[in-house]
């Protein structure tokens, strides 16, 4: 019997805005990755890139952290109303929370290797902690469709 | 954790790849957008062919899982939701697959400039903004978003 395939439509906007904001984080984040690697490889257009990595930071990363939280919340609160979630739940919000001080310190290092037109150990940080954060992302995914624990 | 978790997993992960993806593509293209240097124009299109490759594979998993789940859990096949997606994969696919022919040429274009003087075009920028490439690119991407609204709405289910 597949009772997780049972939902009430009442759920699915709440879950639709939170895998929505997910995906778009996921995509963003990828994205911020590839223009992290990209400035230490073609230094030539390294002013263009990282500038391009702080826009896709501000417009892309954190508009959609913000959707999927706020979607996160939503869903919690009407599949657990009052009630402590499951495990795989807390997993997201593991990486959810303590995530944004990532996601900060990203933003900053972002700023500084754009200031420097992605010369600098700002521009080598970035591609270091990009990927790390899509990594913890992954584990997140993993925790919320695969449910382990029940 | 049974086979439908380990199902689900790989399906939504494909998911991401295809969707994570085209908001990559986007960002980039988006970006290439707003600037007039050949060189700079083809250094961001090289850089979306990243995502093509997450949406390529993301595209042939989530089919593959999808049909397994279907199979595994037992749906009909006839399924409003899941006929309309199988409709609308194909339909992503065709837009994607014009619109990237499309863009290929565009940033054939610009590594040719770039290597001829770098200077601005007017040809290039026609291209860029041609709003029949936009509209397939974009398009493309509206309706693999549809896909996943079926996906959780699941309407006829």
């Amino acid at each position: 019997m597949m009772l997780a395939l049972v939902r009430p439509d009442s759920w699915n906007f709440p879950l639709f805005l939170h895998v929505l904001g997910a995906i778009a984080l996921a995509g963003s984040i990828g994205a911020v990755t590839v223009l992290a690697f990209a400035v230490r490889r073609r230094p030539q257009h390294g002013a263009v890139l990282s500038r391009v990595a702080f826009q896709t930071l501000i417009f892309g990363v954190v508009p959609a952290w913000i959707v999927m939280r706020v979607g996160a919340q939503l869903i919690e609160d009407k599949e657990f109303p009052g009630d402590k979630g499951p495990g795989w739940v807390d997993v997201g919000f593991v990486v959810s929370e303590p995530g944004l001080i990532v996601l900060i310190a990203l933003g900053v290092l972002a700023w500084v290797s754009a200031r420097r037109g992605g010369v600098g150990r700002a521009s080598a940080a970035v591609a270091i902690l990009a990927p790390v954060y899509l990594a913890a992302l992954v584990v997140a995914w993993w925790a919320m469709s695969a449910k382990p624990g029940g | 954790m049974d086979t439908y978790d380990w199902l689900l997993f790989l399906h939504v992960t494909a998911a991401f790849l295809v969707l994570g993806g085209a908001v990559m593509a986007g960002i980039f293209n988006f970006a290439a957008l707003q600037r007039e240097r050949p060189s700079e124009i083809a250094v961001l299109f090289r850089l979306a062919r990243v995502a093509v490759i997450a949406i390529g594979a993301g595209m042939v998993l989530t089919l593959g899982f999808g049909l397994w789940l279907v199979h595994h859990v037992g749906y009909g096949w006839g399924e409003t939701w899941i006929v309309l997606s199988l409709v609308l994969w194909v339909l992503a696919n065709a837009l994607g697959g014009i619109g990237g022919g499309r863009e290929k040429q565009t940033r054939e274009l610009a590594e040719r400039l770039a290597a001829e003087g770098d200077a601005p075009s007017q040809e290039l920028s026609s291209r860029l903004h041609d709003p029949v490439w936009l509209a397939l690119s974009w398009g493309s991407g509206v309706v693999i978003l549809a896909i996943l609204a079926l996906m959780i709405w699941k309407p006829g289910a």
